[in-house]
């Protein structure tokens, strides 16, 4: 009995759908699973911590009562204000040299490197990929400590010791490199659409290889390089582990001062909410401004 | 025909909108009456979780890494027929108060919370308070453990081990050696970025505060800003907050010092003979750790076995001698072989621990004082 009903309900729409098929029956198939999951695990879970954000000073098991900014006013502080400046620093730095250090190595994958060892070669990129990113840390700290690998290679080569650790560029580093995969992946799938010929027409029309590159290469793959980099601009933005681990007594970040509030040693959900929805704010930000001037580099 | 073709597209085009701006005048509604709705709906954060009944043959226990061994669980389970132990790791006190108070409860039968967090466990009515009739042994457990002001007489949870907050330290690197907190003041160019404190707000503040001659658990706004004051001074000087990550550091010499409770500095100690223990001159903190039964609890008569296990003297004696933790058991400490005994990190002479503190429970302005303090010291 059990069994019958819910194939029976399966069925129905099906056969109906042969003689009159409602117009709203496609959408609703294709849509309503990624639909019901936004809804429930996103749009919700979002409008909870806005409403959490809403009550002053709320510790796990006080009665939710929604009561004001609050919340909001005490982020006007210039304590916090370099939070996020910190946070926003190692994202945009986090940004530029992961653009810096991928963009050399997709262009050579995806335009010099022989073609039978392209796919292999990105999947050498991806491999670290497949390790815990807290294992990747905490690699970086026995490379980066004073007397780590790092070191010990300068003090070989007669250079004085570097101290990298537990400061701000240990996290750029740190981040840059988590990040590196990422950006690699997403400037080769656009340098390999790249169309030859215009660099070839170029060439023919005596432009130097500098010229090619600026005026023709680039803005061929500024569609890619602009997702790429916001890619990596909000996942930094939220990245925890690394500042955590690699950047000592002064790398508190806005997703660290989160984690601090729901279940670090200051247990307030509602200035943590509104810290997450300062957060949400900033990563939503980014996307608007893909969305905006993403395509407009596509028409150019 | 130019005109009124550019005229109906202009209307269509304005339809078109209206239709627009209409959908979005509905979905604004929409949206606006789900607030409406969600703020009259007055739930609360957590609440009570749905205890799911387990098998008496299992338990679940929600304790710290270094508080239970594989030994531990064999020797658990032959004795009592429970076949299977399912062990949870906490990583903070903070975490467990978190997770229990939102209602995560409901599956563990046992909690190893630190001494004040049994105070805000009970507050929060997520305790049972303990049937003595039911256990064996409590008899054993040292005077001021039974009357500790977390707990008096143990109605809610029984010690299972205690120690001190304290610097350990490379004595290859430190001449002249620590003696009290002000060290950390006191030689900034030797110890700058060599040293990490522990990611523990109450402990940091109370060592400062302790180090000015003030209560570690001092209420006083004007006496904890100027604990405050002393550590952003000595922020820069800091390598990092961490309860744990500096233990590989401080072995590989990268680091010189480190605020640690001592049960984690005596095990660092048996690898490596550079390493002391130090409890600052002017004292320092007492803390306990201790077992509890969580309200609800799903095995009962399972989690009075495990406390009555934990109470047997040679028990408690063997998981001194393998995990390096104070025992607060009379019988099980007269069992220990005498260096074991003698070992001031371990059990500190009377004279130091009557000029140090228990953590003290904090009413809730208070805490909000400590957290701002803290919040700001850490985030600059």
């Amino acid at each position: 009995m059990s069994t019958q009903v819910p194939s029976s309900l399966v069925t129905q729409p099906d056969a109906h759908s042969d003689k009159e098929s409602p117009r709203w029956l496609g959408p609703l198939v294709l849509l309503g699973p990624s639909g019901l999951w936004l809804g429930l695990l996103l749009v919700i879970p979002t409008l909870l911590i806005f409403e959490l954000s809403l009550v002053p000073g709320i510790r796990p098991g006080d009665i939710v009562n929604p009561s004001g900014l609050d919340n909001y006013g005490l982020i006007f502080q210039p304590v916090y204000f370099r939070v996020i400046g910190r946070s926003l620093f190692f994202a945009f730095g986090t940004t530029f040299f992961a653009l810096l250090l991928g963009f050399p190595v997709a262009y050579w994958i995806a335009l010099i490197a022989p073609k039978q060892w392209r796919n292999l070669l990105l999947l050498s990129f991806v491999l670290p990929l497949w390790t815990s990113s807290l294992l990747r840390s905490y690699a970086w700290i026995t490379i980066l400590r004073p007397t780590g690998v790092l070191n010990s290679f300068l003090q070989l080569i007669g250079i004085p010791p570097l101290d990298l650790l537990n400061r701000s560029p240990a996290v750029l580093i740190g981040m840059s490199y988590s990040m590196l995969p990422y950006i690699v992946l997403v400037l080769y799938a656009s340098l390999e659409k790249l169309d030859r010929r215009l660099l070839e027409a170029a060439a023919d029309l005596g432009a130097n290889p500098l010229q090619v590159f600026w005026k023709v290469t680039i803005p061929q793959s500024l569609p890619g390089i602009v997702a790429g980099a916001l890619l990596v601009f909000i996942t930094s933005l939220g990245d925890f582990v690394d500042p955590e681990l690699l950047g000592g007594a002064s790398s508190m970040t806005l997703a660290r001062l989160i984690y601090n509030q729901f279940i670090g040693a200051t247990q307030n959900w509602g200035f943590g909410s509104a810290l997450s929805m300062i957060l949400i704010f900033l990563v939503s930000l980014a996307i608007a401004l893909l969305i905006k001037y993403g395509d407009r580099s596509q028409v150019v | 025909m130019a005109p009124p073709a550019l005229n109906s597209s202009h209307a269509q085009s304005a339809l078109r909108s209206s239709g627009a701006t209409r959908r979005n005048l509905l979905i604004t509604a929409a949206f606006a009456a789900l607030g409406y709705g969600l703020s009259k709906i007055r739930w609360r954060l957590g609440g009570n979780p749905n205890s799911h009944p387990s098998t008496p043959k299992t338990l679940e226990i929600y304790t710290w890494s270094s508080y239970v061994d594989q030994k531990l669980l064999d020797d658990f389970k032959a004795q009592t027929g429970i076949t299977e132990v399912v062990v949870g790791i906490l990583g903070s006190n903070e975490e467990m108060l978190a997770a229990i108070k939102a209602g995560k409860g409901g599956t563990y039968s046992i909690l190893y919370p630190s001494d004040y967090a049994v105070t805000q466990l009970v507050q929060a009515n997520k305790l049972q308070p303990l049937d003595h009739s039911r256990l064996i042994g409590l008899e054993n457990i040292l005077p001021k453990f039974r009357h500790s002001v977390h707990d008096p007489g143990n109605r809610y949870s029984i010690p299972v081990s205690w120690g001190t907050t304290g610097l350990i330290y490379n004595s290859e690197k430190l001449t002249p050696p620590p003696r009290d907190w002000s060290y950390l003041w006191q030689y900034p160019k030797l110890l700058s970025r060599r040293f990490t404190l522990l990611d523990d707000m109450r402990e940091v503040m109370g060592a400062t505060l302790k180090s000015m001659g003030y209560s570690y658990n001092s209420q006083n706004p004007e006496e904890i800003k100027q604990a405050y004051e002393k550590l952003v001074e000595l922020k820069p000087h800091i390598a990092s907050f961490t309860t744990d990550a500096w233990k590989d550091q401080l072995l590989a010499g990268d680091l010189y010092l480190a605020m640690s409770y001592s049960a984690d500095a005596v095990t660092l100690m048996q690898e490596d003979s550079r390493l002391r223990y130090l409890i600052p001159e002017s004292g320092t903190s007492l803390w306990s750790d201790t077992i509890v039964i969580p309200q609800p609890c799903p095995n009962e008569t399972g989690a009075y076995a495990w406390l009555n296990f934990i109470l047997q003297p040679s028990v408690a004696a063997d998981m001194t001698q393998r995990l390096f933790f104070a025992t607060p058991n009379q019988a099980a400490y007269d069992q220990l072989p005498a260096p074991l005994r003698n070992n001031q990190s371990l059990f500190p002479p009377d004279a130091l621990l009557t000029k140090s503190e228990g953590i003290a429970p904090l009413n809730e302005a208070m805490t909000e004082i400590y957290d701002r303090y803290w919040t700001k010291l850490t985030s600059s």
